[in-house]
C-alpha cells in the first residue's frame, strides 16, 4: 500500500483537500431546469481541468472550505501519508458508486428497447416510401435523432465511467511511476459524470410531451360548506406560493368566493417551463383532517377539495379535432327573458365531452365567445393529457370511466389534528411540516410523486 | 398626407379626454370635424377607462382599502336585486369589481394581485380614486349598468366602447354574427354582398359581420341616434373596418333609398320589448338603457314587421335576413307574417333558439 501512496504524497498540495460529496447526487432543483442537451459530450463541452489549472481550481475551493476543514487539513498536513491514502480509497469509493449508477441508469433507461427502437426507426427511414409523407417523415428523423443521442449519451456514461475505472486498477497495480494527474483526471471524470447523471434522470422524469409546458390549476371545494371551501382557499394559496417560489409567472384568473368562507372554486395559471411537468401529479382529491374553525365545539373534520391540473398549451399545438356532437356545451343564463330585457355579466362557459364525461369551465373571460374558446382550448388540453396517460393513441380511445376513477383519485392527506402529518398515499412520503407545505414547500412531495411514476412506467410492459 | 390627417381626428387627444363630459358639452356647441365612416355630427364619444393614459396615482393601500369598501358593498346587497327586479347579486358584483380593478389600474392588477404584506409604493390609475368611490357607489344605489361605468363591454372577440344612450349589446346577439358566417362560409355571392346592420347601436353586429366579410363585402349600418352613430364609428375606427363598414343616420329603411332590391343581407336587433314591461325592467336596462333601444309599441312587434315589410322590397334574390326578438310568441308571429301575409317572397324561414334555449331569431331567405 505504501508504494501507491507515494506519488500521491509527492503531489499532495494538488489533491488536498480533496472537493467533498463527489459522490453525491446533487438534490434535484426544481428551477431552473435546462433540458439535457442532445449532444452532451462529456470530452467536448466538460473539458477536464489541465494540470496548471488545477492548481487554481483547487487554490479556490481550499480558500472556501469552511473551518472544520482546514482544521482537518492541517491535521492532515502532519500526516500527508495517511490522508492521501484515506484519499485514494475515498476515490476508488466513488468510482465504484458511479459505475452502479450508471449500470443502473443503463437499466433504467431501457437501453436494449433504445437499440431495437434505433433498429426499427432506421428501417422505417430507408424506406423508399419514407418521404410520401413529409411531416411523418420529420418526425421519424427527429424521433431517430432522439434516440440515437440517448444512446450516445449512455454509452459515453458507460466509457467514462471505465476511464475512471481503468485509472484507479492501473493506479493499484503499479507502484511508484503513477501520476498524480491521473488520479485527478479520474476525480474529475467522477464529478461530471453525477452532474450529467443527475440531469439526464431529471429530464428523464420530465419527458412527458407536455411536461415543460406550463399549466393551468383548476381547484374545488368539495362537498361541506364552509369547512371545504375554506379548504380549497387553503390550497389555492398553497399553489400561488409554490408557483413564486419558483418563480414561475403565477395568476389566480379565476376565483368564485364561497358562501361564508374560502372559495368554491379558483383557476391558477402558471407560466414557466416545466410548471405541467411538476405539477400534473397533483391532480386528485385532497383530504384535510382538522379540527373545524367553523364549528364552535371544535370537533374534528374532515374536507375534501379537487384539483385538476392541465397543461397550458399554445393554440397551435392543439390540432384535434372534436366532432361538435360529442360536445355540450352549455351558458350560464340570466334567466328571465333574456335578450334585450336582462342585462348581466353572466359569461360562463361549460363544456362536456360526452363520450368521455371530461367537463371544464371557463368564467375568467368577458365575453361568452372568448370564455367559449378558452373552454374548449382547456377541454382539448385535458383531453389530450388524458389520452396521453391512457396510452391512447386518439382522442376517440380515452375510457370514459378510467378518467373518473383517476383524476378523483385521494392522492394526499393533511393532518392537523391530532397530530401534524401530511403523507402521500401514493409514494408513502410524508412530513411533520404541514405549515411550510401549506406555505408552498411541495419539493419533496413533487420529487417523490416524479420518481414514483417514472419507476412505474418503467416496470410496466412497454407499449407497442 | 391624408392618411395621417384623419389619423389625428381618429385618436382622440387623452389630455383633453380626461373629463369627457366636459368635452361633450364643449363639442356639442362647436361643431367639429366628423369621421370620414360617420354622418355630420357634433357628438364625441367617451373614452372607456381602459383606454384613459394612468395619469392618477395612488397608495396601493389606499386601493386595497377601496377594494374592501366596494367588495363590502357589493357583499351587502345579497340576493336584494336579484329578489327585486331579477338583478345581479354579490357575486356577480364581485366579478365586476374585478373588472373594473382590472380596467382602471396601469397593469390592470387583479384584486388578488394587491400583496397583503407589503402595501407601500404606488399604483398609476386611470381614473382617480376619488372617481372610483363615486362610480361604484352608482353601481350599487343608482343600478348603473357595469358596462356604462367601465365604457366598455366585452362582446365575442371584440371590446365595444358604449355609454349611456347606447344599448350594451347582449350575450345573446352574439350567435347572430355566428349565423351570418354559417350562411357565407358555402355561398361566395352572399360574402361578396351588400349587408345592412339596422338600428346598430355601438355598431356591435355590423363590426362582427364586417370581421367576418372582410375585404369581400360591404356592411351599412343605421340607426336613428346620432350619438350612437358616434360611438359605433369610433368602434367601427378601432377595428380598423371603415372601408368595409359605412354609418348612415335615419330610421331602419330610410337612408337605404339608394340601395333597394340591392341587399344581400339585412340583420337587426330592433327594439322588442312590449311597452308596458318596460317599467318593470331589472333597473340597470330600464332606468339606464334608452328606451328607444327596447320599446317596440304596444307588442313589441311594431318595428319588427316594419322590418320584414321591407325586407321583401330591399333584399336582392336568394338575400338572407336574421332578426332578433323577444322570445318564442314573437318569432311565431312573424314566421306566420313572412309565409303568408307577405305574399310569396321568402324560403327557409326558420326559428333559431339562443343558447337558453329560448327561441329568439328568425331568419330566412328572398326568393
Amino acid at each position: 500500500m505504501e508504494s501507491l501512496v507515494r506519488p500521491l504524497y509527492s503531489s499532495s498540495t494538488i489533491l488536498s483537500p480533496k472537493p467533498t460529496n463527489s459522490s453525491v447526487p446533487l438534490p434535484i432543483q426544481l428551477l431552473p431546469l435546462k433540458p439535457i442537451s442532445s449532444t452532451f459530450s462529456l470530452s467536448t463541452k466538460l473539458p477536464l481541468p489541465s494540470r496548471s489549472t488545477a492548481y487554481v481550481l483547487y487554490a479556490t475551493q481550499e480558500s472556501q472550505v469552511s473551518e472544520v476543514e482546514s482544521q482537518v487539513s492541517e491535521v492532515v498536513n502532519n500526516e500527508t501519508r495517511e490522508w492521501a491514502m484515506q484519499d485514494f480509497y475515498s476515490l476508488r469509493k466513488d468510482v465504484e458508486t458511479v459505475s452502479e449508477r450508471v449500470e443502473e441508469i443503463r437499466a433504467s433507461a431501457g437501453l436494449r428497447q433504445l437499440e431495437q427502437e434505433l433498429v426499427a426507426l432506421e428501417s422505417k427511414a430507408a424506406d423508399s416510401s419514407f418521404w410520401d409523407d413529409r411531416a411523418r417523415a420529420q418526425e421519424t428523423l427527429l424521433a431517430l435523432t432522439d434516440v440515437k443521442d440517448k444512446i450516445k449519451l449512455l454509452t459515453e456514461f458507460k466509457t467514462k465511467v471505465e476511464d475512471a475505472e481503468t485509472i484507479i486498477n492501473l493506479t493499484e497495480e503499479m507502484d511508484s511511476s503513477i501520476d498524480s494527474g491521473l488520479l485527478e483526471e479520474a476525480n474529475g471524470i467522477i464529478k461530471e459524470l453525477n452532474k450529467a447523471i443527475d440531469r439526464f434522470e431529471l429530464t428523464e422524469l420530465l419527458s412527458g410531451p407536455y411536461d415543460k409546458e406550463g399549466a393551468v390549476i383548476f381547484i374545488t371545494a368539495g362537498a361541506g360548506g364552509s369547512d371545504a371551501q375554506d379548504w380549497a382557499d387553503m390550497l389555492l394559496r398553497m399553489y400561488v406560493r409554490w408557483g413564486e417560489k419558483q418563480r414561475y409567472k403565477t395568476r389566480v384568473v379565476e376565483k368564485s368566493p364561497g358562501e361564508g368562507a374560502g372559495i368554491k372554486s379558483a383557476t391558477i395559471e402558471v407560466e414557466g417551463r416545466y410548471a405541467f411537468g411538476y405539477l400534473s401529479g397533483e391532480k386528485g382529491t385532497h383530504r384535510i383532517v382538522r379540527q373545524s374553525p367553523f364549528n364552535a365545539k371544535g370537533l374534528r373534520q374532515t374536507s375534501f377539495s379537487g384539483v385538476e391540473v392541465m397543461p397550458l398549451l399554445p393554440e397551435e399545438s392543439l390540432n384535434v379535432e372534436i366532432p361538435e356532437d360529442d360536445l355540450d356545451i352549455s351558458f350560464s343564463r340570466a334567466g328571465g327573458k333574456g335578450g334585450q330585457n336582462v342585462n348581466k355579466v353572466e359569461t360562463a362557459v361549460r363544456i362536456t365531452h360526452i363520450p368521455t364525461g371530461v367537463t371544464v369551465r371557463c368564467t375568467e373571460e368577458r365575453s361568452q365567445l372568448a370564455n367559449k374558446i378558452k373552454a374548449l382550448s382547456r377541454l382539448k388540453a385535458k383531453l389530450l393529457v388524458i389520452a396521453e396517460e391512457q396510452r391512447a393513441s386518439e382522442i376517440k380511445q380515452i375510457r370514459g370511466d378510467a378518467v373518473k376513477a383517476e383524476w378523483g383519485q385521494q392522492i394526499r392527506n393533511y393532518i392537523f389534528h391530532p397530530y401534524k402529518l401530511v403523507k402521500d398515499v401514493r409514494t408513502g412520503s410524508e412530513t411533520s411540516d404541514i405549515a411550510a407545505v401549506m406555505d408552498g414547500e411541495l419539493e419533496a412531495f413533487i420529487k417523490a410523486y416524479l420518481k414514483y411514476k417514472y419507476s412505474m412506467a418503467m416496470s410496466s410492459p412497454p407499449s407497442v | 398626407m391624408k392618411l395621417s390627417v384623419t389619423h389625428v381626428f381618429a385618436v382622440p387627444n387623452f389630455s383633453i379626454w380626461i373629463k369627457p363630459s366636459l368635452v361633450r358639452n364643449l363639442h356639442q356647441s362647436v361643431c367639429c370635424y366628423s369621421l370620414k365612416s360617420a354622418p355630420p355630427t357634433s357628438l364625441k364619444p367617451q373614452i372607456p377607462l381602459f383606454l384613459r393614459p394612468p395619469t392618477h396615482t395612488a397608495t396601493l393601500s389606499d386601493l386595497k382599502k377601496w377594494h374592501e369598501w366596494a367588495k363590502s358593498l357589493a357583499s351587502s346587497v345579497g340576493t336584494a336585486f336579484v329578489d327585486l327586479d331579477n338583478g345581479p347579486d354579490s357575486s356577480l358584483l364581485c366579478r365586476e369589481l374585478k373588472w373594473l380593478m382590472e380596467d382602471v389600474t396601469k397593469d390592470r392588477l387583479l384584486p388578488c394581485q394587491i400583496p397583503s404584506e407589503k402595501l407601500q409604493g404606488n399604483v398609476g390609475l386611470r381614473v382617480s380614486l376619488e372617481d372610483l368611490y363615486r362610480l361604484w357607489k352608482q353601481r350599487i344605489e343608482e343600478r348603473r349598468p357595469f358596462q356604462y361605468i367601465v365604457g366598455c363591454e366585452y362582446w365575442r372577440d371584440l371590446v365595444l366602447c358604449v355609454e349611456e344612450g347606447v344599448l350594451i349589446p347582449r350575450p345573446e346577439t352574439e350567435q347572430i354574427v355566428d349565423m351570418v358566417a354559417d350562411v357565407v362560409s358555402d355561398n361566395e355571392g352572399l360574402r361578396k354582398g351588400l349587408w345592412v346592420d339596422l338600428g346598430t347601436g355601438s355598431g356591435a353586429i355590423a363590426i362582427g359581420i364586417g370581421k367576418i366579410l372582410n375585404s369581400w363585402g360591404r356592411v351599412i349600418a343605421t340607426d336613428l341616434s346620432p350619438l350612437a352613430l358616434a360611438v359605433a364609428a369610433f368602434n367601427v375606427r378601432r377595428y380598423d373596418l371603415q372601408d368595409i363598414i359605412e354609418l348612415r343616420q335615419g330610421s331602419w329603411f330610410e337612408p337605404l333609398k339608394d340601395s333597394e332590391g340591392k341587399l344581400t343581407g339585412i340583420i337587426s336587433n330592433p327594439p322588442y320589448i312590449p311597452s308596458s314591461h318596460i317599467s318593470g325592467l331589472q333597473a340597470e336596462v330600464g332606468r339606464h338603457e334608452p328606451v328607444i333601444a327596447l320599446d317596440g309599441g304596444v307588442d313589441g312587434m311594431d318595428d319588427l314587421l316594419h322590418l320584414c315589410k321591407g325586407a321583401a322590397s330591399m333584399l336582392k334574390p336568394g338575400g338572407f335576413f336574421a332578426f332578433e326578438t323577444n322570445g318564442e310568441e314573437q318569432c311565431k308571429r312573424l314566421v306566420d307574417y313572412l309565409e303568408t301575409d307577405a305574399g310569396d317572397s321568402f324560403l327557409s324561414v326558420k326559428i333559431m333558439p339562443d343558447f337558453a334555449g329560448i327561441h329568439r331569431f328568425v331568419t330566412g331567405f328572398r326568393k
